[in-house]
């Protein structure tokens, strides 16, 4: 009885305020509603205009343009935290540079590379300065690069702070005896890396892959609303910020929650695999 | 080796070191000297912001809502920790997989019924609101934190207290309070950050400007057409100065929490 009291504060406020807007979303994704006044049901409506609306389209390739970058995300903390293991001098300083950018958080990070990466902004200074000004490049109005720009600066640069903190105190756990094994037979630093350090962490590089898919699907708004506002067009936009152009901007909330609803099964599906992870973990 | 790191530590500090010295150039050497240090210091973006942009209101708003939604979060992270990681109850394990599961959805997927929901309640523009809001999304995690550093405690200490007929508030706050400390710095720092940086729902239920959150304000001040850079800077450093202090006294503390969150050590 006691832990049910103990608990109660949080179930209420998830039944309130997580889980009955899920539910409810799926609902009101069969009414026509503008956010006040009456909601007419409309079927399936919603879900034909979904399928025939080019922007939804955009926002799927954009999605998945970005979960091409979690390769990347992920080889570049694991290469750099396996260099990091031997014990380098000056790490304590090394690790709060790179993990900065979580301090700071995705608005600010956002914000500060939309000045960064402006057509007459600081990174074409440099390059124009060291004689690459053919590379300097409009990179947040040309919508071929603005998502690729994305990808680099929210999948991987913005990342790697944390995935080498991730990745360190995974590899920590390794037995220094298969290493020094490996010594004994003379293997190269890459074959070791690749047949020590990389099984030992398979757990740890599965769960760095589905925070990834997290981190792109449901948590990538706030740093596009100040990176690019979704733009130029709809060059940045994916399904979150689909729901906040459609629900607050337009106000068609009938609408947004059909996009929403999609949004739904696929973090659904990365949330079973996630909890999944979890129990082993906890279970290990 | 080390200059690959070197490489790479410059690439993570380079776009702060900019924005810091941007924000105390003045516009006219500004379009002159995007990169290096500023010939001739100016604080008149930061009085802009602080004082025309309205920043140190918001500033003084951050600081009186983000305490408050900070004890909600305790009480909430520390008695479901404590029950979850320690106590024996029905569905015990099925409800902490429910807890996680809820914890994936973004806030966008949300927004539109959190919106009806608080409003209903009249509670939009009120920090209130936001500060249930806050608690129920940002509640999870704490909570997840907890219930690891709990399940480690052993289980005499619970039994003890149980033995001398304390009742389960007197435990939590006598004995699980005080031995859970460390853990709870964790917690409260993670709080703070991902509340000081929250934005969708505060864009979402604070509209009256004089409410707004340090966070909301310069994001919203990104979008004014034709505000300066140098401004935007000074902005962007107003806003992390709060954040920055805190790593500074606690790195341990969050690189710790940040790992230790995701993954047992």
């Amino acid at each position: 009885m006691d832990s049910f009291i103990l608990i109660a504060p949080l179930l209420v406020l998830l039944a309130v305020f997580i889980l009955y807007p899920v539910l409810a979303n799926i609902y009101l994704s069969f009414f026509k509603w503008k956010g006040m006044g009456h909601a007419t049901f409309i079927g399936f409506d919603n879900y034909v205009t979904m399928v025939n609306d080019p922007t939804f389209w955009v926002s799927i390739k954009n999605t998945l343009v970005l979960l091409l970058y979690i390769p990347l995300g992920a080889i570049l903390p694991i290469m750099v935290s396996s260099i990091l293991r031997e014990g380098l001098k000056g790490w304590p300083v090394f690790r709060a540079i790179i993990y900065l950018p979580n301090i700071l958080g995705y608005v600010i990070i956002g914000m500060i590379f939309s000045i960064v990466l402006r057509k007459i902004g600081p990174l074409n200074g440099g390059l124009t300065a060291i004689g690459l000004g053919a590379f300097a490049l409009d990179w947040l109005n040309k919508p071929n690069l603005a998502i690729q720009a994305l990808g680099v600066v929210y999948g991987v640069w913005m990342r790697l702070g944390f995935g080498c903190i991730f990745f360190l105190a995974a590899m920590s756990g390794i037995d220094e005896s298969l290493y020094d094994a490996a010594k004994i037979d003379g293997a190269l630093w890459w074959r070791t890396f690749w047949n020590v350090t990389i099984p030992s962490i398979r757990f740890s590089i599965e769960f760095w892959i589905v925070l990834s898919f997290i981190e792109i699907l449901a948590r990538a708004f706030p740093f596009i609303y100040t990176f690019t506002r979704g733009g130029p067009g709809f060059a940045t936009f994916t399904l979150e910020y689909g729901i906040y152009n459609s629900g607050f901007v337009a106000f068609n909330m009938g609408y947004a929650s059909t996009w929403a609803s999609v949004l739904f099964v696929l973090c659904a599906v990365i949330a079973y695999f996630q909890v999944q992870l979890m129990r082993k973990n906890a279970n290990a | 080796m080390y200059v690959f790191l070197i490489l790479l530590a410059v690439i993570a500090l380079y776009p702060l070191l900019f924005v810091m010295m941007t924000s105390l150039k003045s516009t006219s050497e500004y379009i002159n000297n995007k990169l290096m240090l500023p010939h001739k210091i100016t604080f008149a973006n930061y009085y802009y912001v602080w004082v025309k942009a309205n920043m140190l209101k918001y500033f003084i708003n951050s600081c009186i809502l983000i305490p408050c939604a900070l004890l909600a979060y305790l009480f909430v992270c520390i008695s479901a920790g404590f029950a979850f990681g320690r106590l024996r109850f029905p569905f015990r394990f099925e409800i902490f997989l429910g807890v996680l599961f809820l914890m994936i959805f973004p806030q966008m997927l949300l927004s539109i019924q959190i919106f009806q929901v608080v409003r209903n309640m009249h509670l939009v523009n009120n920090y209130l609101g936001l500060i249930l809001v806050w608690v129920a999304y940002f509640a999870p995690f704490g909570t997840y934190i907890m219930t690891t550093y709990y399940s480690t405690v052993p289980m005499e200490i619970i039994e003890s207290a149980r033995i001398d007929g304390a009742s389960i508030w007197q435990m939590l706050l006598h004995i699980m309070v005080p031995i859970a400390k460390p853990m709870i710095v964790v917690i409260v720092i993670i709080g703070f950050q991902s509340m000081w940086n929250e934005l969708p729902f505060s864009l979402l239920l604070l509209q009256t400007e004089s409410l707004r959150t340090i966070t909301q304000g310069i994001g919203m001040m990104q979008g004014q057409y034709g505000l300066d850079d140098t401004i935007l800077t000074a902005a962007i450093i107003s806003a992390s100065i709060v954040p920055l202090i805190l790593f500074m006294f606690f790195q341990k503390e969050i690189t710790m929490g940040a790992y230790g969150g995701s993954v047992k050590g």
